[in-house]
């Protein structure tokens, strides 16, 4: 939590506006970014509070769990796993992954989780998470730890009590963590641009999310690079453009369906019903900030059935979410589809350009980029050879 | 601007099979200029040992881009700031030899490979697993003379021939054994190292000039910094290259070649001290913008800007000092907090897109550049003692005197003394030292103006919050910056002559008599082409002077 | 909310596979492969042989402060050299003597060495024929390396070995290293099977046609080039030898065990003294067990070349910008900061003796049968001095050198310790050095 807090006091600092450079001008400004970190939005102030049946201490727990849905004793299960060590055997594993019923023959668990006993994992029954009211029902909200609102994120409550999402900033759960590092050598980035009359005061702002042509790059630390230049793809199906105020150093939108196209391993999607935003800039220049709204829960638990074993028990995640899944009921079954959930992301200043080479998004001042008051050749053009 | 066109070139050896299959052995070395006789009274030859990037050319250019080179070359000596120069003292250690017999097996073994042999070996034995002998001499009459840059003698060739069939027989495979037979002509002194032989020179009675082959292996390396083509050595067989009309007609068809720009970028590799960036390694967590794509784009970068500049725009070398235009990537340009707008496809490699630096930018001229900038600094701070002393001695042929032994440090011994929080600060306080200040004067002043480039080349205002100042002085001249910096360098008239001197080092091996009339009419060329550097290439190339013994003048001058 | 700050530097990842590789542990020589004094191999009646190693640290040890008052075997290490103390009984510390320049400039961070590990002190920057080179080609024997030697931080250049022909290029890279000894050509001797290898046959035989080419070669060349190429043909004779050796069945030598490959480690540049410290601890462990196995009997190291760019974690100033920058301090009566530096590099010693002395052959440690030198640049750095040198021994050479000394020898020629060190090893000469530096007689007190 102390991150939080010295984040809010950040803002103190900074009064009014989002903390940015000033223009020197009083002229609309435009500044880029590039989703440099995005991952599930957790919180583990207190694992015994969220999750008081210590129930999902990880693998060992869950290779016993495991073990018993395939018929054998708790202390045979106790017995097989100590023997094995980290990894069962891969005998165990076969059985444990085909226990799916499928007209009475067995078959994989992740192509048929529903044909699959719930394991029935420990769900989180603390008060904290981070997210946004969607005017979900009063008997489940959570309390967001930064701005003490009641917030819907049953998403938070089923996969919050499993292992490898405790896990906090700059850490991402383990499969997020895995997937965004194989990813972000390759899959284009996600741009962001900041527009408004004046970013360094409150203020009506646009922000504009696109797909950028090229992937990230990384420095030298292996962390993502701030002030590289990238071109926004022009017609990309990644192309959000939304309304946002900045007050009191916070910046947040008027709600609105958000889309961005994603790359497999990591999510194929980020799309979210109703999106709510909130960002504060750090002081050099990196936003931070939460986004919420109603996600598709099978999207989003594809990422764990399709990766089996990354620290997590795939099937109770699966079942975890069908049952807190808390919107847009399936008028046939009435088993809701969607599920209210929240999102944590970082973006560095980057340069933003068009394919004809007119930078359009300078980055904003970057103590660790050349240190002029103004970005230099907003309108460079460059020809290739 | 449009990219030089590199124009794909067959290897030498590959241009040589069909003639080879036409023309009968003899008569490719039989020539008036066959190897020079041995000679007691010959004045002294040299010997230098090739430079990894010329192994590489060579290797490239004889037996294809396919065959790959692994392994770590000894390293080289740099002399009076040359590699080229230091040549002549580099010699071969225990680990440097069995480092060369490792990387020559390696090719020996892909140029014999099944993916290669057809091209390459030119004939199939008879049986595979024995030795023949008449396929191993025709593959070693082709070979042998591009690697030795001269013709081989029938008995050179014979113990090749059996060597390949001891080993063939060894080895029962008749592959393996001309491959260890090839293996050991690839560590032969007589290819690692360019010999400079003499021979008398009928235009002046009881003066020598360099041998025919000599001359050709002279020119090749430092026009196209590899071994001498097929018709370079055929001019050296005819005699034609003795001539003036000869010389001129190889010079002119070598610089008119695109591939003059290897030569070109080898020179100024060895000038500017590329082979140190070898050692350089700066601080990620200062520096995370320097990754090991920028460190080897930032010599790029340089390299692509003088050929540019030089060859393409036939540009007079000293604007190479205050030029705005240059070459960038995206990484670089992180580097240096400038976009660069690269419309490649994702997962494209990063492309060279020319760039201009705009009026105000703080960087103009090579000297500005992180090929520099990062290249004489420590790791973590700069050093402008550092990059003042390079520039002297790498660009100005000047000697900075080493710093004296037993020195008092005064001003470090006082214990209350104030935290020197820029470089300048504290140099200030070290040149109070009457004993350090004579050679520091010569060298802070230069580095100080480019002070506002940190220790990886990129830019920065201050340093430990206190504004740097970038003023500076050279030779009397007062200024700020790098661009102030490059003006002066441009207008300095050592500048023009140490390139000269050094062009023309990188060919023979040593410094130029600068007293010597020939000499002088170069430098006066170079000066009427408005310091074109291709046409002082030409020059040193035609010049007489480049061909004649060491005489005691330049022996001066080495030392 | 911080924003994400994973730092995954290089060190840290050689850090890591450094952790992961392996550490030289010896196994003492089974009593039956002996004499029965233990000093000999049982088989071949050879005795076993003397090693000699060298190791280099740069930039001294800072001023007078750490000369220790008494001489003999009751004195007391200096704070510097506290972490020593485990191996005080089996070393020697020699203190005060120096180079004289004779009129030369002193050439900083070189002319000093150049004075005591050649003898000859010039302007010219000339470095041939060191003490440890001459050494190692009289202890050497058949072996398939006359001499290894290996730099920490990237520079090929840290190598004070020169032979006639020039310095020796220091090897840079462990993972290297370890395919040059341990590698595909590496023989067990302790294998009980040996089958010559037709290739290396093969290779051993053509390697005779370049011999063949050198008489043509010479008599087109001068003198100087004559030499060069004299040079060129010692190095190829010592392909051959090594080749040769490769040939025959090896003398078993039950101290040796093979030693997994390190972490992968391409010898890059670092400019963290922990990242040096790590990969200079990879060289000892394979430098050790090549010793072991027989696979040479002269092995070098240098942490850096004198002017160190080695830096602290997270400080910009190096090594070498400290001794001339950082103010005596005033309590502790040394630089604190270069104090720092000069604790890593001995520790580092001390693990190196440690990985010697863990090797038992026979009635004695490798350690005993091995001298090893260190040596530094200056004597105080902060002023560029060629006074007061500090030099170390550990073991004793087979017997040929007492232990447990401190030497003090103000003012005395530095050339006088390595010139002790040569006869102690046995090479035949009555002189060495020129000028000021000739010394014709040996530090008596430490040979045995």
């Amino acid at each position: 939590m102390s991150a939080v807090k010295a984040s809010t006091a950040l803002a103190l600092v900074c009064g009014a506006g989002l903390c940015l450079a000033a223009s020197s001008q009083a002229r609309a400004e435009t500044r880029g970014f590039v989703i440099s970190w995005f991952a599930t939005a957790t919180d583990i102030p207190d694992y015994k509070v969220d999750c008081p049946l210590g129930r999902m201490d990880g693998q060992t727990e869950m290779n016993v769990r495991q073990l018993r849905e395939i018929g054998y004793s708790q202390e045979q299960a106790v017995k097989i796993v100590a023997d094995a060590g980290a990894q069962l055997g891969p005998d165990y594993r076969y059985r444990i992954d085909t226990n799916a019923q499928v007209k009475g023959k067995p078959a994989s668990v992740f192509n048929y989780p529903d044909a699959t006993a719930d394991p029935n994992i420990e769900t989180v029954t603390g008060p904290y998470a981070y997210g946004f009211d969607l005017g979900g029902k009063a008997a489940s909200k959570f309390i967001d730890p930064e701005t003490h609102q009641k917030i819907d994120n049953q998403l938070w409550r089923s996969v919050g009590c499993t292992e490898s999402f405790h896990e906090a900033p700059p850490g991402k759960p383990y499969p997020e963590e895995l997937s965004w590092n194989l990813m972000i050598d390759s899959a284009p980035a996600w741009t962001l641009q900041l527009s408004g009359k004046d970013l360094s005061h409150d203020g009506p702002v646009t922000i504009t999310i696109d797909s950028a042509t090229q992937h990230l790059e990384r420095d030298a630390n292996g962390n993502v690079l701030a002030d590289y230049t990238y071109i926004v793809e022009p017609n990309s199906r990644s192309h959000n453009v939304l309304a946002g105020e900045i007050r009191d150093g916070v910046l947040t939108i008027k709600p609105k369906d958000i889309y961005l196209e994603g790359e497999l391993p990591f999510y194929a999607e980020i799309a979210l019903r109703g999106a709510h935003m909130r960002f504060k800039a750090e002081p050099n220049g990196t936003l931070v900030g939460y986004w919420g709204g109603y996600l598709n829960w099978r999207r989003f638990v594809y990422m764990y059935t399709a990766r089996p074993a990354n620290g997590a028990d795939s099937i109770g995640l699966y079942h975890a979410l069908k049952r807190f899944a808390d919107s847009d009921p399936d008028p046939k079954t009435g088993q809701n589809r969607y599920i209210s959930g929240t999102f944590r992301m970082e973006a560095l200043p980057a340069y933003l350009a068009r394919l004809d080479g007119t930078v359009i998004a300078p980055p904003v001042h970057n103590p660790g980029a050349l240190q002029r008051v103004e970005p230099p050749h907003t309108d460079v053009k460059t020809v290739t050879n | 601007m449009k990219a030089i066109p590199i124009p794909r070139v067959r290897t030498w050896l590959a241009r040589l099979l069909p003639l080879a299959a036409l023309v009968p052995l003899q008569s490719a070395w039989s020539a008036p200029a066959s190897p020079p006789p041995a000679s007691s009274d010959a004045s002294t030859p040299l010997a230098l040992r090739l430079s990894p990037s010329q192994y590489r050319q060579s290797i490239l250019d004889i037996f294809g881009p396919s065959v790959s080179i692994t392994g770590t070359f000894e390293p080289e000596t740099r002399v009076q700031g040359l590699l080229a120069i230091g040549a002549r003292q580099s010699n071969v250690s225990d680990s440097g030899l069995e480092s060369y017999d490792d990387i020559a097996r390696g090719i020996a073994d892909q140029v014999v490979d099944q993916k290669h042999r057809a091209t390459y070996v030119g004939c199939t034995p008879r049986d595979p697993k024995a030795s023949d002998d008449a396929c191993a001499r025709s593959f070693f009459s082709r070979v042998g003379p591009l690697l030795y840059r001269r013709p081989l003698t029938p008995d050179e060739i014979e113990a090749r021939v059996r060597a390949a069939a001891v080993a063939s027989g060894d080895v029962h495979d008749f592959y393996g054994g001309l491959s260890l037979s090839l293996a050991e002509m690839l560590i032969s002194p007589q290819f690692l190292f360019r010999y400079k032989m003499y021979e008398p020179d009928p235009a002046h009675p009881g003066g020598e000039r360099l041998d025919a082959y000599s001359k050709a292996s002279e020119l090749s390396f430092f026009l196209w910094n590899t071994s001498p083509d097929q018709e370079l050595l055929n001019a050296a067989a005819t005699g034609a290259i003795q001539t003036p009309a000869g010389l001129e007609q190889q010079v002119n068809r070598l610089i008119s070649s695109p591939r003059v720009t290897e030569g070109v970028r080898a020179f100024f590799g060895d000038m500017l001290g590329y082979s140190d960036f070898d050692t350089v390694a700066k601080d990620p967590s200062f520096f995370p913008r320097y990754t090991l794509n920028v460190k080897d784009e930032s010599q790029e970068q340089t390299l692509r800007t003088i050929v540019d500049h030089l060859v393409t725009r036939h540009g007079d070398y000293r604007d190479l000092f205050t030029t705005p235009h240059t070459f960038l990537t995206r990484a670089l340009a992180v580097l240096y907090g400038v976009p660069l707008v690269d419309p490649s496809d994702n997962g494209q490699p990063q492309r060279w897109i020319p760039y201009t630096y705009a009026p105000g930018d703080p960087r103009s001229g090579i000297l500005s550049e992180a090929s520099f900038t990062a290249l004489f600094s420590p790791s973590g701070r700069t050093s402008p003692t550092g990059r003042g002393k390079a520039l002297r001695e790498y660009i100005l042929c000047e000697k900075v005197p080493p710093p004296p032994g037993n020195v008092s440090f005064k001003f470090v011994e006082d214990t209350t003394n104030p935290q020197f929080k820029t470089a300048r600060a504290r140099l200030t306080a070290h040149r109070s030292e009457p004993m350090c200040a004579g050679c520091h004067k010569l060298t802070d002043p230069i580095g100080l103006a480019l002070e506002n480039f940190n220790s990886a080349g990129g830019y920065r205002t201050d340093e430990n919050g206190v504004a740097i100042d970038a003023t500076g002085e050279m030779n009397g001249h007062q200024f700020v910056g790098s661009v102030g910096l490059g003006n002066t360098v441009h207008d300095d008239p050592a500048t023009t002559s140490c390139v000269a001197r050094k062009a023309f080092a990188f060919e023979t091996g040593y410094m130029p008599p600068g007293s010597d009339p020939q000499w002088q009419q170069i430098m006066q060329k170079f000066s009427a082409s408005h310091y074109n550097f291709v046409e002082l290439m030409r020059q040193i190339a035609l010049s007489d002077l480049s061909y004649e013994p060491q005489g005691p003048a330049a022996l001066t001058a080495s030392n | 909310m911080k924003p994400s700050t994973l730092i995954w530097t290089r060190r840290r990842v050689l850090r890591g596979m450094l952790a992961g590789g392996t550490v030289a542990v010896g196994l003492p020589i089974l009593d039956c492969m002996l004499n029965d004094n233990g000093t000999a191999l049982a088989d071949t009646g050879a005795p076993l042989p003397t090693r000699f190693a060298t190791w280099f640290w740069p930039l001294g040890l800072g001023e007078e402060d750490w000369r220790p008052k008494n001489a003999g075997t009751d004195y007391e290490l200096p704070p510097q050299l506290a972490v020593l103390s485990p191996f005080k009984k089996k070393l020697n510390l020699f203190s005060g003597s120096q180079v004289f320049l004779d009129g030369q400039s002193n050439n900083t961070h070189f002319t000093g060495v150049q004075g005591f590990m050649t003898g000859t002190v010039s302007n010219s920057g000339e470095y041939f024929n060191s003490m440890n080179c001459i050494i190692g080609d009289v202890i050497g024997g058949r072996t398939r390396f006359r001499s290894l030697e290996v730099g920490c931080d990237g520079d090929s250049k840290d190598s004070w070995t020169a032979r006639a022909s020039g310095r020796l290029p220091a090897e840079v890279s462990p993972t290297a290293l370890y395919t040059r000894i341990f590698g595909p050509e590496f023989v067990d001797p302790n294998s009980s099977t040996f089958v010559p290898d037709p290739q290396v046959m093969a290779r051993r035989s053509v390697l005779s046609g370049v011999a063949d080419e050198r008489a043509s070669l010479v008599k087109r060349l001068d003198a100087a080039d004559r030499q060069r190429l004299d040079y060129y043909f010692t190095a190829l004779r010592s392909l051959e030898q090594k080749l040769d050796i490769q040939l025959q069945k090896p003398q078993p030598l039950p101290a040796c065990t093979k030693p997994n490959a390190p972490a992968k480690d391409d010898g890059h540049p670092v400019q963290l003294c922990s990242d040096a410290m790590a990969r200079h601890d990879a060289f000892t462990n394979l430098l050790t067990l090549a010793l072991a196995c027989g696979q040479t009997r002269s092995v070098n190291l240098g942490i850096t070349q004198g002017m160190s760019g080695l830096r602290k974690e997270g400080d910009p100033t190096n090594h070498h910008t400290y001794t001339h920058e950082e103010p005596i301090d005033p309590k502790a009566g040394y630089q604190l900061n270069c104090a720092w530096f000069q604790e890593q590099y001995m520790k580092a010693l001390v693990d190196w003796a440690n990985q010697l002395e863990a090797i038992k052959e026979g009635d004695r440690t490798l350690l005993d049968r091995t001298v090893l030198f260190a040596y530094t640049d200056h004597g105080a750095a902060r002023l560029h001095s060629v006074h007061n040198y500090p030099f170390l021994t550990f073991g004793s050479g087979n017997g040929r050198l007492k232990t447990g000394l401190h030497i003090p020898k103000p003012g005395d020629a530095a050339s006088r310790v390595t010139f002790t060190l040569m006869l102690a090893m046995g090479v035949p000469i009555s002189a060495f050095g020129t000028g000021s530096n000739r010394v014709t007689t040996p530090i008596s007190e430490v040979l045995a």
